[in-house]
């Protein structure tokens, strides 16, 4: 009966890194993988070590998308630029 | 398995399960929304868990993300201000975010009761204050972030 917050927790765990496979769009994925990374902390809770679950909390939830959503908009604003430069006039 | 940590357990499947699906599907304002959503209720999981492990140093997770979780949904706000202003957010999405503001401090207040004074509750209260204040704040930015965008569009 115990094991049942880790069944649960890993379930969460197995759904969400499987919606963020499926997930196509990079910004639309980067608020998956926020959620995965708020499962893994709930699994590092269940599995009694808080210490890893603040850091999967910090970079799971915060770091990992802030990045990948200013990755995307810096390649989409580049690629508007060049898309602009090459027009013919 | 005491009945905090039975708590814990339903509030994973029946809260942040459908926060899952909801992040995963339909269009962006929706999925940032169950973003922030899924945040709220994994902080309340967090304190629930600290609560039936008897351990109060679990708490601090619950402070963490209750922190991060506000300033994570004005990222999206912010960085994904073309899309949601392409789509704007509904009336009803922005009722949602503030009935999510109202409805954390009743369900920390429990655990309030049975912490007792000292400080885990100062902890708690905190919490509390910080999860009604982001949630408030972050709604506010979705709606307002939106509008500004579809003025400066249209003018």
């Amino acid at each position: 009966m115990a094991d049942l917050l880790i069944v649960l927790a890993l379930t969460l765990v197995v759904a969400a890194a499987t919606a963020a496979v499926f997930t196509r769009n990079p910004a639309r994925q980067a608020l998956v993988l926020a959620l995965l990374g708020l499962a893994l902390a709930v699994v590092f809770t269940v599995l009694q070590s808080p210490d890893v679950a603040l850091s999967q909390l910090a970079v799971g939830s915060a770091l990992t998308p802030l990045m990948l959503l200013l990755a995307v908009r810096k390649v989409r604003g580049r690629g508007r630029h060049d898309g602009r430069a090459r027009e013919p006039r | 398995m005491n009945g905090w940590l039975v708590a814990a357990a339903t509030l994973l499947v029946l809260g942040v399960g459908p926060a899952l699906w909801g992040a995963a599907t339909g269009p962006v304002r929706r999925r940032v929304v169950a973003q922030n959503l899924a945040t709220l209720l994994v902080c309340l999981v967090m304190l629930l868990l600290a609560q039936g492990y008897a351990r109060p140093a679990y708490i601090d997770l619950g402070l963490v993300l209750s922190v991060l979780g506000p300033a994570g949904t004005l990222v999206y706000a912010r960085l994904l201000a073309d899309e949601l202003a392409a789509v704007p957010p509904t009336a009803r999405v922005a009722r949602a975010m503030t009935t999510l503001s109202v409805a954390a401090p009743p369900l920390v207040l429990p655990l309030c009761v049975v912490t007792g004074p000292g400080r885990s509750l100062a902890k708690l209260l905190v919490i509390g204050a910080l999860l009604m204040a982001g949630n408030t704040v972050s709604g506010r930015a979705m709606a307002g972030g939106a509008h500004l965008q579809r003025e400066t569009h249209d003018g």
